[in-house]
């Protein structure tokens, strides 16, 4: 029932950001200039056959009819057809979903693996002694330096030299597990850079803020080991923010990371808008946009629902 | 008796953007088992940190800059951290001023209780200490979260955690000072009584004289990170030797009749960046002369009590004293 109420509002607020994503999308798309008859047709069309594709589509109709119309489909959940290549969008985002997901669980793995012990270990440290923190640095550059230039450094490195790794050719993980991650890894890493220094440094932040709390006192002065003083409380209670942060950032991930998968074409669901953007292909864009921004919602409902199981005081 | 606790000269600052502040100034304290004593200053005085340096429980910026400190044979300022750690454990409770923030959040009461047990202890065992804490009703709050409970279940909890494992010596920080008036007496009580079950030393640090004096044997005031007088708390409230005692005792709410003023202390207490070559209460004072702003008092007995003041002869003798008494 706490969990309930709790949670009630936040479902309502969900469907209201999901509306608003949904008309600025759609209006965004159409402020662009050129559309897919253009695309298509190239430069020197004749305004009857640009006419006759505008028609097909629907496109000749009034802005707001044809959003309606999108909605109303949306709501039977259909999400539209590509008009190059007239198929239902809905499926081509299905095929590449285990690609995008398989690329941001790679990511956020990293991002945990590298983020967490470092960021505990760093924000512990800090409590003692002072001096050159290398977890600070690496937060610091991780969070600084943009996905497109760790990416391009990292292809021009493995371009050279393969050392394992491709770049490029992705082959599904089913036909070929080993050629899957050598070539997935790269991007995987280049994401996860971000998500390293972001999940260090909330952890560092985090642990460092615990670490001044009473109870922390209270369990040192009641001999408690250092190890049982941070598995039982400092883990738990610094755990809130980083659940935020990591939430986010796998929203982030699993809406697809456009840079990345075109940087390394990976056909993804952020490669896959990217080329439904250059074709005008409104259908694509439009889903593309939408599922990012319900995966995104969905994700941080879960965080909601996650901060209520940790902290016992939310919600209540 | 031997003592329990043996405080000399100790001398601890903090390290600051500019030098340092000197918390503690050359306190000295003995513990005598079984006793309550209540350690009596205002915010400032150096009472906080004594308290926690006797479990070496000062933060990083903390540093001790000379003197000894032993708890039952324990030398705690050069101990390694096991042997600190199994001090902590067996021999010492601290109670905190804010009960709230002493307990983790995040877990029940009933297995932060556990833990402060040792061991596996059942529920039945938790209840029965909750219940030796005066908890009413032991089962619901084991299974309760800290925010789930008042400030006074709260601090009772927090006190059966200090007593789980039978310490020598109990240290309540202003055990009361975030509680409602009318469960102060309550706590103080329920903390003597479990010093007398248990022949624990409890020394109680509060800047609520009249409070702590009614349920303490023994009275050390401190001003300016020394203990300034140290006496059995009849010997000292009837007739203080040292001026602060005497100006702290007007200042303080609960004796007045009706139509007497309070007398509040004119100045601040002393914020110390070394040692302090004259009476640090000098500037406050009204007996003070050129003698005590050129030369440090020293610790002497007098009148069956110990004090720091070159004229505390003067201080005893004023009319102050006998108007209290």
């Amino acid at each position: 029932m706490r969990l309930l109420l709790y949670l009630l509002p936040r479902v309502a607020a969900a469907l209201i950001t999901l509306l608003g994503v949904s008309v600025l999308v759609f209006l965004a798309l159409r402020m662009i200039p050129g559309g897919y008859a253009d695309i298509l047709l190239g430069p020197f069309v004749t305004p009857e056959a640009r006419e006759a594709i505008s028609q097909r589509y629907g496109l000749d109709q009034p802005m707001i009819v044809q959003y309606w119309r999108w909605l109303v489909s949306l709501l039977q959940g259909d999400f539209g057809i590509s008009m190059v290549t007239q198929k239902p969008v809905i499926h081509e985002f299905i095929r590449r979903a285990p690609v995008t997901l398989e690329l941001a669980f790679i990511a956020l793995g990293l991002a945990l693996a590298v983020g967490l012990p470092l960021g505990v270990a760093s924000g512990i440290r800090r409590g003692g002694r002072k001096g050159l923190d290398a977890a600070r640095v690496v937060g610091a550059i991780g969070a600084s330096v943009p996905d497109f230039v760790v990416g391009s450094v990292l292809i021009f490195i493995f371009s050279v030299w393969s050392l394992w790794f491709r770049v490029g050719g992705y082959v599904p993980f089913t036909d070929d597990p080993v050629g899957n991650l050598q070539t997935m890894l790269l991007p995987g890493l280049t994401l996860s850079l971000f998500g390293i220094a972001l999940v260090l440094r909330t952890t560092r932040d985090a642990v460092l803020r615990v670490m001044t709390e009473g109870y922390i006192t209270a369990a040192v002065a009641r001999g408690e080991t250092p190890r049982a003083i941070i598995r039982l409380h400092i883990l738990r209670n610094a755990a809130i923010p980083v659940v935020t942060v990591v939430t986010t950032y796998f929203g982030f991930l699993l809406g697809g990371a456009v840079v990345v998968e075109v940087l390394f074409s990976i056909p993804g669901f952020g490669l896959f808008t990217f080329n439904g953007l250059l074709n005008r292909d409104y259908a694509i864009v439009q889903a593309g946009v939408l599922l990012a921004a319900g995966v995104f919602v969905a994700i941080n409902m879960t965080a909601d629902f996650l901060y209520a199981v940790i902290d016992p005081r939310v919600g209540s | 008796m031997s003592p329990l606790a043996e405080i000399r000269d100790l001398v601890i600052s903090y390290r600051t953007g500019s030098g340092g502040l000197r918390a503690l100034d050359g306190t000295d304290l003995i513990l005598t088992p079984g006793e309550t004593v209540a350690v009596v200053g205002e915010s400032g005085s150096g009472k906080s940190t004594l308290g926690m340096a006797i479990g070496r429980l000062l933060p990083g910026e903390a540093h001790c800059e000379g003197g000894t400190l032993s708890v039952a044979g324990t030398d705690v300022l050069n101990a390694d951290a096991d042997t600190l750690r199994a001090l902590r454990r067996d021999k010492l409770g601290f109670v905190f001023q804010n009960p709230m923030s002493a307990l983790d959040p995040t877990m029940r009461v009933g297995k932060q209780v556990a833990r402060a047990m040792g061991g596996k202890p059942g529920q039945k065992e938790i209840e029965a200490l909750l219940t030796r804490a005066e908890l009413s009703e032991p089962g619901r709050v084991l299974r309760a979260f800290p925010h789930e409970l008042s400030g006074g279940m709260a601090q009772r909890v927090v006190i059966a955690m200090a007593i789980a494992r039978q310490p020598a010596l109990l240290i309540a920080d202003e055990p009361t000072a975030s509680l409602d008036a009318s469960i102060r007496e309550k706590i103080m009580a329920t903390l003597n009584r479990l010093r007398d079950e248990t022949g624990a030393t409890l020394v109680v640090l509060s800047h609520d004289l009249r409070l702590i004096a009614r349920h303490s044997d023994r009275v050390a005031v401190m001003y300016g990170g020394r203990v300034v007088e140290d006496g059995a708390v009849e010997t000292v409230l009837d007739a203080p030797a040292h001026p602060y005692t005497a100006a702290l005792l007007s200042a303080a709410a609960g004796s007045e009749k009706p139509g007497e003023r309070l007398d509040p202390i004119p100045g601040m207490p002393p914020s110390l960046s070394g040692r302090c070559e004259a009476c640090a209460f000098a500037p406050r004072c009204t007996f003070a002369r050129e003698q005590c702003r050129t030369e440090r008092p020293e610790p002497r007995v007098i009148a069956k009590r110990r004090v720091i003041c070159h004229f505390a002869e003067d201080a005893l003798a004023a009319p102050g004293a006998e108007r209290r008494a």
